[in-house]
């Protein structure tokens, strides 16, 4: 029944738990230095008084306080960059890739619906996703330990918008790999298109111009409209979902008409 | 009984290039049947459309009774396949490939797949990537028959194989047959076709060239005539014959090539002193052969 979402698992099992390691030691690291810089008055200043150089780490609000700490160092860029790198990764490497060298003719011999090849390999974006949130939120909780405490409830829905917005763009990936077959086309489009994002949230705060856009970012409905001082809100993960709800139907529909490769 | 395959006016085209054109044929249950034609000449082709990996540009098939397009998942539960250019799991292991596929086919015939990793030397217990070719070609070949499928599909199957597997594998295809299931097999090679097919398919550039019985085939390909006189005969003294295609000759012998009755031929001969004579049937590669000779040669389509 799950053949293809055990077996894509099993071929990412590596790079899934070394990208839970490598983040799971950075937050750590993160958390730990919290007690040396808490009440570094210059660090707060060379942030608050440059909004522009704020904007661009995603930084809103003190950075010496919890929220700004983690916000500015974890949550508003490094693991976004990471969840997203790995869930862009798969979705380019889930039908395009497996096309381009050859596993999708076997998978597709096999008596699989073509709509249920593309459902199991979300499924298994979304465990993948959903592991290495899960790992990045206990290893923020940490903090407690290093007077950093943070409202568990909002770490953890933003953690969740996150997520959310990697299976977004994983998707995303997807739909433009079952679309035109090509891998590097899938990572590379949607990559800008991350990147685009990204940067329409963080620096809407500061350029007006790009305020009313910012309702287009992802990043802004997961975690570029403080969600760590407020939690998600409900529209927040309507938005998100939404989003990869369509990114999914989008992939059943261009992947059902594509004739595979040889 | 219904047909294995049949289509109809089957058409792929990609783009400007040449896919399969037309297709009418029929393959019957409990058949061999082979599916000859060069490189590039649209078997792949013809055999992807049918397993829905890719979808004809028009025209339809029916596999198993059921339609390719709509049907086509219930297809692919009965039916085995071996692609051309075979991608396995490379870090799995023969046995886990077996128990994967069994997984997502809802079980396989122990006993058989049993058989036939002994019969074949299958390894079965090291990863596919660590095997040569011909070993991986193997592991392909068990999970296009470990479950017994009314219709194995095989795309150029023996490539890689050496030649006691061949044998071996040829007499796999005659049992499946014999238990009333079907084989699809696709080749380059006439050689291994007439060895175990009842009936063939030749196709070229997309078109469907002749479709009939191997017996047939080679009932109607031309005869070889050699005749060996007491003294020279000129050569023209056949050549203007009904059925002669050919004629040749080389001192006291003449060598005829005949596609019409050979009575007119030996009475003309017997008004000379005859002192031998020699007839066999051409081979069939020499009749395969003619098929492309009238084929223009052109460059090699991207799409097999």
């Amino acid at each position: 029944m799950v053949e293809i979402l055990t077996r894509d698992l099993a071929e990412r099992r590596r790079s899934l738990i070394a990208y839970s390691a490598g983040l799971a030691l950075y937050v750590v690291f993160v958390v730990a230095v919290y007690p040396a810089f808490k009440d570094s008055t210059s660090l707060d200043a060379l942030t608050s008084g440059n909004p522009g150089l704020s904007a661009m780490f995603g930084i809103s609000g003190s950075i010496t306080s919890p929220v700004g700490w983690i916000s500015a160092n974890i949550y508003a860029n490094f693991f976004p960059l990471v969840i997203l790198l790995l869930t862009i990764g798969y979705g380019a490497q889930s039908l395009a890739g497996q096309e381009e060298d050859g596993h999708l003719e076997l998978v597709l011999s096999l008596p699989f619906s073509r709509r249920a090849v593309v459902i199991q390999k979300a499924g298994a974006m979304t465990i993948q996703a959903t592991v290495l949130g899960a790992v990045v939120l206990l290893a923020t909780l940490c903090g407690r330990f290093f007077e950093l405490t943070i409202p568990t409830a909002h770490l953890a829905t933003a953690t969740l918008g996150v997520v959310l917005l990697a299976i977004d763009f994983g998707l995303i990936a997807m739909a433009i790999g079952a679309g035109t077959g090509a891998r590097a086309l899938a990572v590379g489009v949607t990559t800008a298109v991350a990147a685009a994002s990204y940067l329409i949230s963080s620096l809407a705060p500061v350029v007006h111009a790009l305020d009313p856009l910012r309702y287009t970012s992802l990043f802004y409905w997961a975690i570029g409209d403080n969600q760590l001082d407020n939690g998600l809100t409900w529209l927040s993960v309507v938005v998100l979902v939404g989003a990869g709800l369509l990114a999914a139907v989008t992939t059943m529909i261009l992947f059902d008409r594509h004739d595979l490769r040889a | 009984m219904t047909d294995a395959i049949e289509t109809e006016e089957l058409t792929k085209r990609y783009g400007s290039d040449r896919g399969i054109e037309g297709l009418t044929m029929s393959v019957r249950q409990g058949e061999v049947f082979g599916f000859l034609g060069p490189n590039g000449s649209g078997k792949s082709t013809t055999i992807r459309t049918l397993l829905d990996l890719q979808r004809p540009t028009s025209g339809r098939a029916m596999v198993l009774g059921l339609d390719s397009r709509r049907d086509s998942v219930a297809i692919r539960r009965r039916v085995g396949y071996l692609p051309g250019d075979l991608t396995l799991f490379d870090r799995m292991t023969g046995s886990r490939l077996v128990s994967w596929c069994s997984r997502a086919r809802g079980g396989h015939d122990r006993t058989l797949t049993a058989e036939l990793v002994e019969r074949f030397g299958i390894t079965m217990d090291r990863p596919v990537r660590d095997l040569s070719k011909g070993n991986r070609q193997k592991v392909g070949l068990l999970l296009a028959f470990m479950h017994r499928p009314d219709l194995v599909v095989l795309d150029e199957p023996t490539a890689g194989l050496d030649p006691l597997v061949q044998v071996e594998f040829e007499h796999l295809l005659r049992e499946t047959a014999t238990e009333g299931r079907t084989v699809l097999l696709s080749s380059h090679s006439l050689d291994e076709v007439q060895r175990v097919a009842d009936r063939v398919a030749i196709i070229r550039e997309g078109r469907l060239a002749v479709i009939d019985t191997v017996e047939h085939l080679r009932a109607s390909a031309p005869r070889l005539l050699t005749l060996q006189f007491a003294q020279p005969v000129a050569a023209e003294t056949f050549r203007a014959m009904g059925g002669v295609a050919e004629a040749t000759s080389d001192g006291a012998e003449v060598h005829l090539r005949l596609t019409g009755p050979i009575d007119p031929v030996l009475r003309a001969a017997l008004d000379h002193e005859l002192v031998d004579l020699v007839a066999r049937h051409a081979d069939l590669d020499e009749l395969f052969l003619a098929y492309f000779a009238e084929a223009p040669t052109s460059e090699e389509p991207p799409h097999g």
